[in-house]
């Protein structure tokens, strides 16, 4: 069992992630609202089909990691869509808040990274 | 506009409760030992013969399973699916089943197994702390 601090960290962005996977879908346009228009123009779908797929992904990655099964995978998941939000929402007063959660996501994948992939 | 801050507390709370009772499921299926965190009894409670009060059904599955139907509801609550006062009936009833059988156990450590395990604790603290939170729900409604 890995430490006690890393599992608080896990089961804290496993809520995160869900609870915004049901605020997303508890009101997707208002969420999708907050992407910036050059990459609103980019989008395959319209805005509600991908903010709905968004919260199916947040729902996964939080449900994952919440029960720890394929937290690697998850944790990395967690990482890029994190990276992709800043992008795509463009730094404003929030990013601070999601500086925290990627910084919480890369310590996920830096400790559940597998022992064979790691320099001895 | 409903406040949502008790249903994200619930939500929180049950959640935390799925992650608990997930790792007391694949701790115990693994036969790797349970971690105590906190004193060392933990293993002496979760492998006692009480620790499946349905034949065949351990304790932890019958605790994921409260834990995340109270996940989904909560989150129903929020989502506006369903009809809110059957929503919170049906909360209330498997919150009073859960709320008994924390009793129990606690019971049970107390005075039969005479040992105290973290997890079972911290699991009865969980289900307190979603009393609470539905508690405030119904008066301030």
């Amino acid at each position: 069992m890995k430490p006690a601090p890393l599992q608080i960290i896990r089961i804290g962005l496993a809520i995160t992630f869900l609870w915004a996977s049901i605020l997303i879908f508890h009101d997707p346009k208002s969420w999708g609202g907050l992407i910036q228009p050059w990459a609103f123009d980019l989008l395959p779908l319209s805005l509600e089909t991908v903010m709905i797929q968004t919260a199916i992904l947040d729902l996964l990655i939080g449900f994952f990691l919440l029960i720890d099964v394929g937290t690697i995978i998850f944790a990395w998941l967690a990482l890029v869509h994190l990276i992709l939000i800043i992008i795509v929402v463009g730094i404003t007063p929030e990013t601070v808040r999601d500086i925290g959660l990627i910084a919480a996501a890369l310590a996920l994948v830096w400790a559940w990274w597998p022992k064979r992939f790691k320099k001895q | 506009m409903v406040n949502l801050t008790p249903y994200a507390l619930l939500f929180t709370v049950a959640a935390i409760g799925v992650s608990e009772t997930s790792y007391l499921i694949r701790a115990r299926r693994a036969a790797s030992g349970f971690a105590c965190p906190i004193g060392q009894d933990c293993a002496v409670v979760l492998t006692s013969k009480y620790n499946h009060f349905l034949p065949f059904v351990h304790n932890d599955i019958l605790g994921l399973i409260f834990y995340l139907v109270f996940t989904a509801l909560a989150a129903l609550f929020v989502l506006g699916i369903g009809q809110p006062t059957e929503l919170m009936l049906l909360a209330e009833v498997i919150l009073a089943g859960a709320t008994l059988m924390s009793a129990i156990f606690t019971y049970l450590q107390w005075r039969v197994i005479k040992a105290w395990c973290f997890w079972c604790l911290m699991s009865a603290g969980t289900v307190v702390l979603l009393d609470l939170i539905m508690l405030k729900i119904n008066f301030t409604i």
